[in-house]
């Protein structure tokens, strides 16, 4: 009897400790098996934190390998107000109580913000203020070093362009968001920007994450390096003289172009005013941006040597072909064309007319070759179509269809009018000259380096013939005439080179005429024996000098520069004889 | 023989197993202790001691060597991470320097430098052929009143955080040829070097950051 209660007792607390052990079994399947996908979830969601891992935007480059835009870190200094108040900082080792006015008074001045504005921020309920923006290493580091436990740091990506306004208007910059706004960095945005990483990591209650947590869910892929063909050093001697030239002339801007005539590579685009692209807002918005890719308008007689070559090249003229040029050629329909100055009529060869820049000769010798022919020629030289740079908002410039010309337009765009071309394309047209007559599209950007040092080279427009070797040869003939005895163009010489080049000085259209104002150019090439660079001056809307005295100060400073740092050596061979006159 | 030594002492615990419930009669010890002898020599048997010393002795190296190889890597990912945070204060430290010496070198405070010091720009090209002793163009000097060069700097710079003292240049007496006195410890070199710019690690490692962002 005892027995068998004893047993049933057994039965009854090995039952009751089966079904205890049976609904623990069953939680546990619950929690471990089939709930266990959302209680996984809701444990990672309350520990598991995720962190953009940011891409670090990539470098522009000159053709030296020194750094024109990179990457810096900034930090957000933010304070928590609640907490705000008096301190206790370890000062050279000593223990120092700061008030909460006095905190504010130190963060003030490490900040440069009012003190005013810092204590009525440190003031409330909030947890989250923001005190300044993007402070630099500097500043961050001495906040730091104070170990004020309510100031907290957010760290940023922030441009750093160390040279400044050296380039500034080609590199352009960015927003305060990161964001490509102009210039080469949006231009190149696709090579510069990265893509961002992803990692997550385990965090505790404070927080802080545990740092054995951390997995990378998504690789970080940084930005690649833009390598410009610009030289730093030149771009910046050539923008002294573009800042000086706009100070002399009063002009608008000024802008100065050097270009390898054997590659097309542009080694200087400067101008002024310029942008300084750490702070692009302390510049009005139209010169943030590049006129010298941007910025069409009618050349003038820097655009004579187009037709003058293709009288050349298609046998109508050649430099000792004779004219008489006065100062104003009535045409066959009754309106004029006229020089710029008046004088008796001259007897010139077609290297007279350029040496005098005279449109009443050109519009006789050049006017020889129909309009389609010259037409055709001058969309070989470049012109109507963009660079080839294809610079980010590049103009095309303006060449209508011959067949749209007007008996007039038919003989002005010889001498620059009637056609609109950006500085870039004006340059072009003398790199095809200087290069034996082949026109190559001008390269600003050399290619992007990835972080493994492999260059993806940018893509260039085929070369174009566009007028014989021989042409090219004699145009450069003529355009040392202008030089050796040009009324302006002897102020572009340069003692002991060859240079050949030209004189523009254009009307500016405004509304349906012309302004009073100009755009004077000077367009030239050295050594002449064997042209290396191209250097093209522009001064848009010159008051002080209204012809082209106002640009070969520019020119002669920009060239000697260029054969400077090229070391390229002074001539040891004369000029050809070609009349100029008869 | 040896597989039915082993297979047998299995039989007799099942039945007992079975059995537990339904019966009240104590089973006889020397019926039990003839099986557990049976159960334990041929467990023996399979397993001599020294392997199972050894397999013990291993569990427990191994054990040991998981412990000391888990406290290790542990130690090491902080190790890491405290590595980060100082690599993230040498990153900062290292922008300061690099940008100090961005500003040194830049076009603009070397153009003011060189100015302060008296020099003018001579862009007039001469260059001397060693080879045949011969002076290529003409040696003009250059003159304050030369129409080209412009030695005072017009290009603005917003990233120049220090600039040259070239205050003291000059004061003491020169007995031997030395590099400019600059007001930084060492004199930048604006062609000898490609380290360019600030190579800083993006590493918020060891910044507290705003808790609420």
């Amino acid at each position: 009897m005892h027995s068998s209660q004893t047993d049933k007792r057994y039965v009854v607390f090995t039952s009751i400790v089966l079904a205890i052990l049976a609904i623990f079994i069953y939680r546990l399947v619950w929690v471990q098996v089939i709930d266990a996908a959302q209680i996984n979830q809701i444990s990672k969601d309350a520990r598991q934190a995720t962190r953009t891992i940011d891409a670090i935007r990539g470098n522009i480059i000159d053709n030296d390998g020194h750094i024109l835009a990179t990457t810096v870190l900034s930090w957000d200094v933010n304070i928590d107000p609640k907490n705000a108040g008096p301190v206790v900082l370890k000062i050279a080792g000593q223990k120092v109580a700061f008030s909460k006015e006095e905190i504010g008074q130190k963060l003030a001045d490490l900040l440069r913000v009012p003190k005013e504005e810092i204590l009525a921020k440190m003031t409330g309920t909030s947890r989250y203020a923001n005190l300044k923006k993007s402070v630099g290493a500097s500043t961050f580091s001495k906040l730091k070093e104070l170990n004020i436990p309510w100031v907290y740091f957010d760290l940023q990506q922030k441009r750093h362009y160390a040279d400044g306004a050296v380039a500034g208007n080609l590199i352009g910059f960015v927003g305060s968001d990161g964001s490509a706004l102009e210039g080469i960095e949006r231009m190149m945005n696709s090579c510069l920007a990265g893509t961002d990483g992803k990692e997550t990591y385990i965090q505790g209650a404070d927080l802080i994450r545990i740092p054995s947590s951390v997995k990378v869910i998504q690789q970080v892929r940084h930005g690649s390096d833009v390598v410009l063909s610009i030289n730093s050093d030149l771009q910046y001697a050539a923008q002294q003289e573009m800042a000086a030239t706009v100070r002399r002339l009063k002009a608008d801007w000024a802008s100065a172009i050097v270009i390898e005539a054997a590659t097309g590579r542009i080694l200087a685009a400067a101008e002024a005013p310029s942008v300084d692209p750490n702070r692009p807002s302390a510049v009005a918005a139209q010169n943030r941006s590049s006129r010298i890719f941007r910025s069409s308008f009618e050349p003038g007689s820097i655009l004579k040597p187009v037709a003058a070559a293709t009288a050349v090249d298609t046998g109508k003229a050649t430099p000792v072909t004779q004219v008489v040029a006065p100062d104003k050629l009535r045409m066959p329909w009754g309106q004029y064309i006229n020089d710029s100055e008046f004088h008796a009529p001259m007897k010139l060869t077609l290297a007279g007319v350029l040496v005098q820049s005279s449109n009443t000769g050109l519009v006789q010798l050049g006017g020889k070759v129909d309009s389609e022919t010259r037409y055709e020629y001058m969309k070989k030289f470049g012109m109507g179509v963009r660079s080839g740079v294809n610079f980010d908002g590049e103009a095309s410039g303006l060449l209508t269809n011959y067949k749209k010309w007007d008996k007039m337009t038919d003989q002005t765009v010889m001498f620059g009018q009637g056609v609109s071309l950006t500085p870039i394309q004006t340059a072009g047209i003398y790199q095809a000259i200087a290069n034996k007559g082949v026109r190559l599209s001008p390269v600003l950007v050399e290619g992007c380096v990835d972080k493994s040092g492999n260059m993806t080279k940018t893509a260039v427009d085929a070369p174009v013939r566009v007028i014989s070797e021989k042409t090219a040869s004699t145009t450069i003939d003529m355009l040392e005439k202008v030089v050796e005895q040009g009324p302006i163009g002897r102020t572009a010489r340069i003692q002991g080179y060859r240079v050949g080049g030209k004189t523009g000085t254009a009307q500016i259209a405004e509304g349906s005429g012309y302004g009073r104002l100009h755009a004077v150019s000077f367009v030239g090439l050295a050594p002449a024996e064997n042209p290396k660079f191209i250097v093209a001056v522009t001064a848009f809307k010159s008051r002080t000098v209204s012809n082209s005295l106002g640009a070969t100060p520019g020119f002669v400073a920009v060239m000697k520069q260029v054969l400077k740092t090229y070391a390229v050596q002074p001539s040891t061979t004369k000029s050809k004889k070609i009349p100029t006159g008869w | 023989m040896s597989v039915l030594r082993q297979t047998q002492p299995i039989r007799p615990i099942a039945p007992r197993r079975h059995l537990r419930p339904v019966t009240t009669k104590v089973q006889p010890v020397a019926s039990r202790a003839r099986t557990t002898r049976v159960e334990a020599s041929s467990f023996r048997s399979a397993l001599p001691a020294h392997i199972l010393k050894k397999l013990v002795i291993g569990f427990a190296a191994v054990g040991i060597l998981s412990l000391i190889v888990n406290a290790l890597c542990d130690t090491a990912v902080y190790r890491i991470s405290s590595l980060k945070i100082e690599t993230a204060a040498l990153a900062t430290k290292t922008q300061i320097i690099g940008q100090q010496v961005d500003s040194l070198r830049s076009p603009q405070n070397l153009s003011n430098s060189a100015k302060s010091l008296g020099m003018i720009v001579n862009s007039n090209p001469v260059f001397l052929n060693v080879r045949e002793a011969k002076v290529l163009g003409s040696a003009i000097p250059a003159s304050v009143t030369a129409t080209s060069g412009v030695s005072t700097n017009l290009i603005a710079n917003a990233a120049m955080t220090v600039r040259s003292d070239m205050s003291n240049f000059g004061k003491k007496t020169v007995s031997s040829i030395d590099a400019p006195s600059l007001n930084a410890k060492t004199v930048p070199s604006v062609k000898t070097t490609n380290l360019e710019g600030s190579k800083v690690a993006l590493n918020s490692v060891g910044i507290p950051a705003t808790p609420t962002n």
